[in-house]
C-alpha cells in the first residue's frame, strides 16, 4: 500500500488545511503539524527585527531531498501514513508560514510528534533553501552550520 | 573536454554575478579543480568561501576529491539554511 507524499518548492501561499486533507486517509485518526513562520521580532540570543526574508531554492534537487528526508521517516516510524513536507520562497514578511511539515498516523502514540520533529530537523540540515534576512540594519545572508557528507 | 552547469545560489550566486554557467573542463577532473577554476574565471567569487561551501554533483552532495561525469550539473552553495 502507498501512503500519500507531497514534496514541494513553492511560490504560492501555504494552504495548511489543503496539505492536512492531501495526506488524510480513512485510517488516519492523528496529525502532527509543524509550520515556521517569518519572526518580525526575534528576542533570544541577538535580539533584532526583520523586515523580510527573501528565500531562494535548488529545486529539484531540494525535492529529492524531501523525498529522502520522508524515507528516513518511514524507515524510522513505520507507521505513519502521510507525509507531506512544503517549503514557500520568495519575499515572506513576518507572521507568514515558510515551511510545512505534517505527518499523520492512526493514532497519535505511534511516533506522529516525533515524526515531524525530524522532519523539520532534517531539512534544515539536507534540504538547500536559503534565506536572506532584511531588517533596519542592513540584509544578512544567513547559513546554516550542518555540512552533509557526501551522499548523504 | 567535458562541458558541465554549473550553479551558484545564496551568497556563492551574488559573488558570482551569475546563477549558473557552462564551463568545458578536462575529462577526469575534481570538484575541488573545477572550484579552483571558477575562481579564476569569476573574480569576485571568494577562495576561502568556495572552499568551505557545500558541493552538489547531479543533485547529489559529494567531496572535494570526486571526480566530475561528463555533462554533470555541479551546484555550490553555503550550508543550507531553510525552514
Amino acid at each position: 500500500m502507498s501512503f500519500p507524499e507531497i514534496f514541494a518548492i513553492t511560490e504560492d501561499e501555504l494552504d495548511l488545511n489543503a496539505l492536512l486533507a492531501a495526506i488524510t486517509l480513512d485510517s488516519t485518526g492523528a496529525a502532527a503539524i509543524f509550520t515556521g513562520m517569518v519572526r518580525g521580532v526575534t528576542v533570544r540570543n541577538h535580539p533584532h527585527e526583520t523586515t523580510y526574508l527573501e528565500y531562494e531554492a535548488y529545486q529539484p534537487m531540494a525535492e529529492a531531498k524531501m523525498k529522502q528526508v520522508a524515507e528516513e521517516i518511514r524507515a524510522r516510524w513505520p507507521s505513519i501514513e502521510g507525509i507531506a513536507i512544503v517549503q514557500r520562497v520568495g519575499r515572506l514578511y513576518p507572521r507568514t508560514p515558510t515551511v510545512l511539515i505534517a505527518c499523520t498516523a492512526a493514532h497519535r502514540d505511534t511516533g506522529v510528534f516525533e515524526a515531524a520533529r525530524y522532519g523539520i530537523d532534517r531539512l534544515k540540515e539536507i534540504v538547500p533553501v536559503w534565506k536572506k534576512e532584511v531588517g533596519p540594519q542592513g540584509e544578512e545572508w544567513v547559513e546554516g552550520d550542518y555540512h552533509p557528507r557526501p551522499g548523504e | 573536454m567535458n562541458p558541465v552547469k554549473v550553479l551558484f545560489f545564496a551568497t556563492l550566486r551574488h559573488q558570482a554575478g551569475v546563477r549558473s554557467t557552462e564551463i568545458e573542463i578536462p575529462e577526469g577532473i575534481t570538484v575541488r579543480q573545477l572550484k579552483e577554476r571558477l575562481v579564476e574565471r569569476f573574480p569576485g567569487l571568494d577562495w576561502q568561501v568556495m572552499d568551505h561551501c557545500l558541493a552538489s554533483v547531479n543533485q547529489e552532495y559529494c567531496a572535494d576529491e570526486d571526480i566530475i561525469p561528463p555533462g554533470a550539473e555541479v551546484a555550490f552553495f553555503p550550508p543550507v539554511s531553510g525552514g
